[in-house]
């Protein structure tokens, strides 16, 4: 069984994307044998509305009876716009919305913003993990409309400090993501939290010690497609040798962790 | 749960090609059937493992440090991820004045590490044109040791006239001239790193349609350039390769290089990102045959060409 921690539909103004659609995601998953997929809806990003953009993704999956099983969906919020507690009533409640996945880069406000905290509380309290990426695309070739700050893992601490018995999804280490960057109270504060981090982004480049600093349940399985390409992040998966992961952790990474996690 | 054995699987894939009439991502892949649950079963996995064995590879772009070891990891994941081959160089450090002193520590860093190990390292030299005298003695010191090509950075424009002298000399070597490509945000606002001096595929271009003898390879459209300017930039430039290495594995990127420039003018290559390197090249909506030819057959091809090409 395989299970994709980080998927996309939708839109993305600065370039083509293709596979952005549920039909195509589900193609590519059968040419993988991905069996689900944790699925958000880009265009959360951008319109200032995302309640719209939830409302597009539960449409989407209402299409075919086939979407509803193989999808995970989480639901955008923006805690800094109007109705967002709404929002989450809306997608969580009515919709069904799996989790949060939260743009704090691309919507403009800081982790440690209250309303943002107040939103983990809520996600927690309804046992929902709350989704972040160190960043969306690579900011070097990206446009100049685009965001051009990226976050490292230690950025994503102001929330966890704050609220550190939510669950957190973390995707594309695409920056520092190395344990050193942590003093000994954080690095502890991080293995505690129930945290899952995908395998998608640049900086997972010696997984197995990862997984020995981190712990080996902090990692999943996920290819941040279609943004970036579906293979990369099986590949760092399948890479690792037997003396660095056995068979049984790897089958960790490629369901148990999200299944556990997602609470399947 | 979804349940599908492998005869509906393999019958929805073949709808599926039929309908897009081009290669899934992956689609080419060979598969094989993880363990299901007694009470469950699941698409089959696709075998990565086996992709990995199925292609023989030249990194026709990577480096070596001077860090301790460094050969032997470069090595270690190379054979990870069944790259027979490394094309190596060793770039001077960002930001320095790129005395002859600085290159020539380099090239020795890279002829050091050819000795070691001789089955696995091609080497490429660099140097900088604004030491005319001092390159020119390095080229013959490098190819005379066995270097196969050139490594050139960001001190001094390609297309600027300090570089004809070493163009020229590596057309008579009939040997490649990598460059680096300036990194930046769309082609407006460049990294903060990059000098002056560094390139972009315009200047290649030029330089390239001055010397339509030399063979040129631009550099790591994976490497933080705005690849999909750089692809459009080069169409019909014949005399210009392109290779797909870098830490960006943005989807879709290996297609539209192949639409832009065509397949025969792609090299396979990593610049050490290489998970990204061999994944994308994996991904990409491109027949065997072309990924044969991506990986391994068009670098080779130019190594036949000068006579040190794998059998």
């Amino acid at each position: 069984m395989l299970i994709d921690v980080n998927s996309y539909i939708g839109h993305w103004p600065f370039r083509r994307l293709k596979g952005n659609t549920c039909k195509e995601q589900i193609a590519r998953m059968n040419a993988a044998g991905i069996d689900k997929a944790v699925l958000f809806n880009l265009n959360g990003i951008f319109y200032k509305n995302v309640q719209s953009a939830n409302d597009e993704l539960f449409e989407a999956l209402n299409e075919n009876s086939e979407y509803r099983k193989r999808f995970i969906p989480f639901a955008t919020i923006n805690p800094i716009y109007s109705g967002w507690k709404h929002d989450f009533e809306e997608s969580v409640k009515k919709q069904g919305a799996k989790g949060i996945r939260l743009y704090p880069l691309y919507h403009g406000y800081e982790l440690s913003n209250p309303a943002c905290i107040e939103l983990a509380k809520m996600a927690r309290d309804h046992n929902l993990p709350v989704a972040m990426a160190l960043r969306m695309v690579d900011s070097r070739p990206s446009s100049w409309l685009d965001v051009s700050k990226e976050w490292a893992l230690k950025d994503t601490l102001p929330l966890i400090k704050a609220v550190p018995d939510a669950k957190y999804l973390i995707l594309n280490l695409a920056n520092n993501s190395n344990f050193g960057a942590f003093n000994k109270d954080e690095l502890t504060m991080v293995r505690q939290t129930k945290l899952l981090m995908d395998t998608s982004g640049r900086m997972v480049m010696e997984l197995s010690d990862m997984m020995k600093n981190y712990g080996s349940d902090k990692f999943a399985f996920g290819s941040h497609y279609p943004i970036l390409d579906p293979v990369t992040g099986l590949l760092r998966i399948e890479a690792m040798r037997p003396e660095e992961a056995t068979k049984a952790e790897k089958e960790k990474l490629y369901y148990e962790n999200a299944k556990n996690f997602l609470g399947l | 749960m979804k349940t599908q054995n492998r005869r509906d699987f393999l019958a929805k894939a073949a709808a599926a090609l039929a309908v897009t009439g081009s290669p899934l991502p992956g689609a080419a892949l060979s598969l094989d059937r993880s363990p299901a649950s007694q009470d469950e079963q699941f698409p089959p996995k696709r075998s990565l493992a086996d992709e990995i064995k199925k292609y023989r590879k030249i990194d026709a772009h990577a480096h070596v440090y001077f860090t301790k070891g460094n050969f032997e990891q470069v090595i270690d994941i190379a054979d990870r991820l069944n790259i027979g081959k490394l094309v190596i160089s060793r770039p001077m450090v960002p930001g320095g004045k790129g005395e002859p002193s600085e290159f020539i520590e380099c090239n020795n860093l890279v002829l050091k590490a050819m000795k070691q190990f001789p089955d696995r390292f091609f080497g490429q030299l660099t140097l900088n044109p604004q030491y005319p005298k001092e390159s020119m003695e390095e080229i013959e010191r490098c190819i005379g040791e066995g270097m196969i090509g050139v490594k050139l950075y960001n001190h001094v424009k390609i297309n600027d006239p300090l570089f004809y002298p070493v163009i020229e000399k590596f057309i008579g070597l009939k040997m490649m001239i990598l460059m680096h490509m300036g990194i930046g945000i769309a082609r407006i606002q460049y990294d903060a790193r990059e000098p002056k001096g560094v390139s972009i595929p315009e200047d290649m271009v030029e330089a390239a349609l001055r010397y339509p003898e030399a063979k040129f390879q631009l550099a790591h459209i994976g490497g933080g350039i705005d690849w999909e300017a750089a692809c459009k930039a080069v169409i019909g430039v014949p005399n210009i390769f392109v290779d797909v290495s870098g830490s960006n594995n943005a989807a879709n990127m290996i297609d539209f290089a192949v639409k832009c420039v065509g397949i025969d003018r792609l090299f396979f290559g990593c610049d050490s990102s290489y998970y990204q390197g061999v994944g994308h090249v994996l991904a990409a909506g491109i027949t065997d045959a072309e990924r044969e030819k991506l990986y391994f057959g068009n670098y080779n091809k130019y190594l036949k060409s000068i006579g040190r090409h794998v059998d």
